[in-house]
């Protein structure tokens, strides 16, 4: 075992459609080295820089990691993943940012990755340097091509600056739309970095950027790679002194990312309840003349439950969000397994169905609810909890889609046909209610045990698409 | 060397010709049921097609889900190719389940779906699935994680025949099915049963030309795919 090696491929063979593109590649990248990949368009630079952080699937071949204590831990192999990576720096080749995130809270993201203590004075100290700070409030949105570039070539580095031990940082086409001063930075900050021991790979068509490296390596017609020393020219930049060598919060910051993004533009929210109310509003105009209390119970009840349903089965916004600039990706990275989990439950309407219900009990039946039993108004909510165990189904199940390359061309839509039968189930709880109020008895049929089927059969939906993708 | 082009034309052509002749037997030779019977006075003639069509696409399934299996347990390339032939067959043949049973269904219990027809419920489940795998497929880009997703998604679609078998189960508790066959009727003519053999075998060779062809035609697209790329990655040279 080499005690100076941070990542190490054995045998990797990485397919992209019948090509190979990556074929028996051995290498190791070693403490305080910089590598930079080389290659023409569509050699597989960017599938190198993949599976180094394990997203990719292997055709042959293992991706392991060497951790502090200087054991291998095998992230990923032909079988599928393994583990978690151990925390990185990441530039993708098309920045990974939210147009919706602040440029402070990027980095900041970026930075909890490794630590969970950030002070303001240090985002401010390192937006400064790459010439931000003035910026740090607007939105990703609103800078150019080159300060967006500026922003992710930061974040990917900025996990090594605040960590004691060495990292792996990858970057892919980090100069591309930099500036003459931010190339030189760059290239200043990479040495520095590596002169701290940490090791660094970049993919790169730049000659400049290029001559940093300590070694090349060139990527083949055939996928196979040749090497060759570098020069490892550049300085070394004076890197900002942090010590915040503290426990990540790479869980919650997903949690807290993705709430922030909601409550400063409310898609997901405007977008499930827009068509919610008008199928409630259209359900109400169209049947102006009808007495709903003269409907049939089995009728009335999914008409009601039929507004928190529509919110439950609508794309979650989260997804646009992760699709934007290869957000998702990064994310992907950084959490592992534990982001498919995570975003189900992020992604699906679990405020919405509650009050729907009830607006639509109103709208609906409103004061003339003589015909139905009084305990209606009293357990209404409890098909409705039910419905957010409908909501994270779906939105596991817009995520499983969402893998796919060109999500946004398929028809996930077909695949939520399934999740009629909770619905019916509901809609059996609540006529149920309706018609001889609520009863604990456990026998089938009971509005109990119709909400228990209708949660478990979501429940397996989504245990099913969270975790074969995974296994 | 097997010449696939002339042997899945063969077949097809066989199936379909076989096809013909079973709508000709079942209106012209086999007679009309006791109107008793829910299967329809006349309406069960559409029996031949509804179940020749539910047994080939159960094959279909199979065959999706194999390859599904396959493809996800061992990245094997055979298995792809069951998969992609299993998706076609599956939407082709389930989509003539869940056409010709509401047609039925209409004109023999007066309602065109019944929730609680586990048969029908699990058929359309699944032609949805193969629908998306069949669209999913040509709009995407055939690489590994591609493929990795779809798998999935073929597995998943098997995991929705004992949810949905359960949840039909549950549902005919409070909503008693349709009941198929009345009486003491436990059987099926003779004359119907032979044509329904007859029309079974012939969507049989449908099912083996159709198979072999969609299989040809996806390997020759893949090998297409290979040399276009192999193109691309030599330019300017």
């Amino acid at each position: 075992m080499d005690e100076g090696v941070l990542l190490e491929f054995e045998g990797l063979n990485v397919n992209r459609g019948s090509r190979n593109v990556l074929c028996d590649i051995d290498f190791q990248l070693k403490k305080g080295e910089v590598v930079a990949l080389v290659g023409d368009n569509g050699s597989g630079k960017t599938t190198f820089i993949e599976s180094c952080t394990g997203i990719v699937p292997f055709k042959k071949g293992v991706l392991l990691f060497h951790t502090r204590d200087d054991s291998r831990t095998v992230i990923r192999n032909s079988e599928g993943r393994k583990s978690n990576l151990p925390t990185i720096g990441l530039t993708l080749q098309n920045d990974g940012i939210c147009g919706e995130e602040t440029v402070e809270e990027r980095l900041l993201t970026s930075l909890h990755m490794q630590t969970r203590e950030v002070s303001n004075l240090q985002i401010t100290n390192l937006l400064s340097d790459w010439g931000l700070d003035h910026r740090k409030s607007d939105r990703n949105s609103q800078l150019s091509g080159g300060l967006r570039r500026r922003l992710s070539v930061l974040s990917g580095l900025s996990p090594a600056i605040i960590s004691s031990e060495p990292i792996v940082i990858l970057l892919d086409e980090p100069s591309e739309g930099l500036d003459e001063n931010a190339r030189k930075l760059l290239i200043n900050w990479v040495r520095a970095l590596a002169s701290k021991n940490h090791g660094i790979i970049i993919a790169s068509h730049d000659k400049e950027l290029i001559s940093c490296a300590d070694r090349i390596i060139k990527i083949q017609e055939n996928g196979t790679i040749t090497e060759s020393n570098g020069s490892a020219l550049g300085d070394f930049a004076k890197l900002p002194e942090f010590s915040n060598d503290i426990e990540p919060i790479s869980m919650m910051s997903l949690v807290r990312w993705s709430t922030k993004m909601e409550f400063r533009n409310p898609i997901d929210t405007v977008g499930r309840l827009t068509p919610a109310l008008i199928a409630l509003l259209l359900t109400y105009s169209l049947t102006n003349n009808t007495n709903f209390n003269t409907l049939s119970n089995d009728i009335l009840a999914p008409l009601i439950l039929l507004p928190g349903f529509i919110t439950c089965i609508i794309a979650p916004a989260l997804i646009n969000r992760f699709n934007e600039a290869e957000c998702g990706k990064w994310w992907h990275v950084m959490l592992g397994v534990k982001l498919r989990p995570i975003s189900s439950f992020l992604g699906a309407s679990i405020l919405l169905p509650l009050p729907l219900t009830y607006l639509s009990w109103f709208v609906l039946v409103g004061d003339n609810s003589g015909n139905h039993s009084d305990e209606v108004m009293k357990w209404l909510w409890l098909p409705a909890l039910s419905l957010i165990d409908v909501a994270i189904a779906a939105s596991a199940l817009h995520f499983l889609v969402a893998d796919l390359h060109r999500s946004n061309a398929a028809s996930g839509s077909l695949l939520l046909i399934v999740l009629v039968w909770p619905f019916l189930e509901l809609s059996n709880s609540l006529s149920v209610i309706m018609s001889s109020g609520m009863s604990f008895s456990l026998e089938m049929g009971s509005p109990l045990i119709s909400c228990i089927i209708a949660s478990l059969s979501s429940s397996i939906i989504w245990l099913v698409v969270i975790f074969l993708p995974d296994a | 060397m097997f010449d696939y082009k002339a042997t899945s034309f063969a077949l097809i052509i066989a199936g379909l010709l076989g096809a013909a002749i079973s709508i000709l037997l079942g209106f012209i030779w086999v007679p009309s049921l006791d109107p008793e019977t829910t299967l329809g006075e006349e309406a069960f003639r559409i029996i031949y097609w509804h179940v020749s069509f539910a047994w080939c696409s159960f094959i279909s399934f199979l065959m999706l889900f194999a390859g599904s299996l396959l493809w996800y347990l061992k990245n094997d390339e055979i298995g792809w190719r069951y998969f992609s032939t299993g998706s076609d067959m599956g939407l082709l043949f389930g989509f003539g389940v869940i056409t010709s049973g509401p047609i039925w269904g209409l004109a023999a219990w007066g309602k065109p779906w019944d929730w609680g027809d586990l048969r029908l419920n699990s058929f359309a489940l699944l032609t949805a699935v193969a629908l998306f795998l069949v669209l999913a497929r040509k709009s995407q880009q055939d690489n590994d994680e591609n493929r990795d997703t779809l798998s999935i998604i073929g597995l998943f679609g098997f995991s929705l025949v004992p949810i949905t078998a359960v949840a039909t189960t549950y549902y005919n508790r409070r909503h008693p099915p349709i009941v198929i066959i009345k009486g003491d009727e436990t059987g099926l003519p003779n004359e119907i049963l032979f044509v329904l053999i007859f029309t079974f075998i012939s969507f049989c060779f449908l099912f083996a030309g159709l198979s072999l062809l969609t299989d040809r035609i996806n390997q020759l697209e893949s090998k297409i795919e290979g040399h276009q790329r192999n193109i691309d990655s030599r330019w300017p040279n």
